[in-house]
């Protein structure tokens, strides 16, 4: 019973253009991130990226370096997978970490209603409205020498609320529904209820949720990089941040900024696109407009 | 009666969220790993090759003024008095005996008034905008500014900022790349002075309005759109009325309200963005000295900075929550 209704859910997300879209670019780079130990060993054989001057510094593009090489005499195109890698590792772990906090709170708020929902949507709201860039920048400070598992979850702790305020308001509006009525009166567990009638309806709200804590995590993590703070490991963030500390606004190389740009603009447009696509899909009204 | 109680009500919960905020900092902040004196004074020492030889009682000194040598309670009382009632934030490490809120009180007109013009041109725009493109949905017109708007509402505020100081400024050479005037000028009020100004803030306040008006653009569509769904709107039309009257007051009005209220919830994302944006363009803000305090590590600065941004954005929100009857006959003081 249960697997039938979460694959028809499924079913309907892809008849929509704009889902189906975000969906094949955000597997485009996924892809792409993932094949970076098999590109780089292709490209650069056993040499580390990192490696100081491994070639001349600051080439043009060329065929051998797609992108060129920076002011340590690196591949740039090496360098730009790893970061991608590091920097969608960070949001996904650090969307994981708020669907692990923000799902349950926001199934105990919406399910139980009264007190708990009010004081839990007060402290949901409450980190929403707060500019908390500054809270994570000033721990990141002064934690000093933090590993990308640290800080994912440090982001998660801040992001999950993005996805709890996505979730919440629908399992509150379905806690009054007939059906779920109808299942408290035939006994059905509390455990039972929510995992087969709510979970499956809201498993759309869950996506863009979870899509809206990644982006939100991926924003801050870049948001820091850009005044050099971080993880160890290279992210797009680091990247140009470095980037601007090296003269890269004297020496006018403009790709050497605008790629990891536009890259982490690929994953953000990605997301929101198929954010887009659920709520045309799942917003009634919308969906009276639009036709479908 | 009932109005006033609902009053009391928010005001105190208004009061609350403050006290809770500042208290969950104040944590936050004797939570950090390392004293913030002793960790000063050993990164002078190795940036600076400063040699201190009575460390120790130096260190004494200074976590004396700063009042770090009494215990963690007394250190939260005092701190609560002398934040709430002193307006006081206690000693900068940044230019030392200077307080952190002189500091502070000196950026803040600079990010009030780069941040309050671009917020509200960018809520103009997004909704006019919006709204046009919502009623023109399914155009030409529409599929391309709403594109556009995709794309440019999710680059981050900064990363265009860095974009235009590279075109606008290194490439182009049309206006300044940084600061809030130049230093030839001296800072007075005078006409050749306001508008170096002007042209100082235009590329901060240019990142700003683009990213945040895509984003209402977006929603003001999609609220338009869904607007345009509802029944009322179906017998407004039947009735015959004219489409301007119809825009302005069946859709423009019912679409202000959620505006409202989603502008106070961007409040808090647009303040951190542009208070990066400042740090990209060094404009004297809050953004810069909060790059300038991270440097040295003066934690009273960066207390003060955070509680400053997270008291406007409550502060904010309190006043639309309250001003939200006015616009909305709906909402009805004392109803939830």
């Amino acid at each position: 019973m249960m697997k039938v209704k979460y694959s028809k859910t499924i079913a309907i997300v892809f008849k929509n253009r704009k889902f189906k879209v975000g969906f094949v670019m955000l597997l485009a780079i996924l892809l792409m991130a993932s094949l970076e130990p098999l590109i780089n060993y292709i490209r650069l054989g056993d040499k580390s990226p990192y490696e100081y001057a491994s070639f001349d510094f600051w080439l043009p593009p060329s065929i051998e370096h797609p992108l060129g090489t920076d002011w340590f005499g690196r591949d740039v195109l090496a360098l730009m997978l790893i970061g991608l890698k590091n920097s969608l590792i960070i949001g996904f772990l650090a969307g994981l970490v708020s669907l692990l906090i923000g799902l349950p709170i926001a199934l105990l708020a919406g399910y139980k209603g009264g007190l708990t929902d009010a004081v839990l949507s007060s402290i949901i709201d409450g980190i929403l409205v707060i500019p908390t860039w500054l809270i994570i920048m000033v721990i990141v400070l002064y934690m000093k020498r933090v590993s990308m598992f640290t800080l994912a979850l440090i982001l998660g702790l801040f992001s999950w609320p993005f996805l709890a305020r996505c979730v919440v308001g629908q399992v509150r509006s379905l806690r009054n529904r007939a059906y779920i009525e109808l299942a408290i009166v035939s006994n059905m567990g509390t455990f039972e209820i929510i995992f087969l009638e709510i979970l499956p309806n809201i498993l759309p709200y869950i996506l863009v949720g979870f899509s809206n804590s990644i982006v939100g995590a991926m924003m801050a993590e870049a948001a820091m990089g850009i005044i050099g703070l971080g993880s160890t490991s290279l992210t797009l963030g680091m990247y140009i941040g470095s980037a601007i500390t090296r003269g890269f606004f004297f020496r006018k190389i403009f790709h050497l900024v605008a790629f990891p740009i536009l890259l982490l603009l690929l994953v953000f447009i990605s997301f929101n696109l198929m954010n887009i696509g659920l709520d045309e899909l799942f917003n009634p009204r919308l969906r009276k407009i639009t036709g479908l | 009666m009932k109005m006033i109680w609902w009053f009391v009500e928010k005001f105190l919960l208004y009061l609350a969220s403050i006290f809770i905020v500042f208290s969950l900092l104040f944590i936050l902040f004797r939570l950090m790993p390392g004293d913030p004196i002793s960790l000063y004074f050993q990164t002078l020492a190795c940036r600076y090759k400063v040699s201190i030889s009575n460390y120790q009682s130096i260190v004494e000194e200074y976590r004396k003024a700063f009042g770090l040598d009494k215990d963690l309670f007394t250190q939260y009382i005092c701190f609560l008095k002398n934040v709430i009632l002193n307006r006081d934030l206690g000693p900068s490490i940044l230019a030392f005996p200077t307080h952190s809120q002189v500091l502070i009180l000196r950026a803040l007109p600079w990010s009030i008034g780069l941040l309050s013009i671009a917020a509200l041109i960018s809520w103009c725009l997004g909704i006019i905008l919006g709204t046009v493109l919502g009623w023109l949905r399914g155009g030409k017109l529409d599929s391309i500014i709403f594109i556009l708007s995709l794309v440019f509402s999710q680059i981050p505020i900064y990363y265009l900022g860095l974009i235009l100081i590279f075109l606008m400024a290194f490439i182009f050479g049309l206006l300044p790349s940084g600061g809030a005037y130049s230093a030839a000028i001296i800072p007075r009020f005078s006409l050749t002075f306001i508008l170096d100004v002007i042209r100082h803030a235009i590329l901060p306040a240019l990142s700003i309005i683009i990213v945040t008006a895509s984003s209402f653009i977006i929603s003001q569509r999609q609220l338009v759109i869904s607007i345009l769904g509802e029944d009322y709107l179906m017998f407004a039309k039947a009735k015959g009325l004219r489409r301007l009257r119809l825009l302005y007051r069946y859709v423009l009005r019912n679409s202000i309200i959620p505006q409202v209220v989603a502008l106070g919830i961007m409040l808090g994302f647009t303040v951190s963005g542009a208070l990066m944006v400042e740090m990209v363009f060094n404009y004297p803000g809050m953004g810069t000295l909060f790059k300038l305090a991270m440097e040295s590590l003066d934690y009273n600065t960066l207390q003060g900075i955070i509680l400053m941004t997270i008291f406007v954005v409550l502060t904010l929100n309190f006043l639309i929550d309250l001003l939200l009857p006015l616009f909305d006959p709906r909402v009805r003081y004392g109803e939830k």
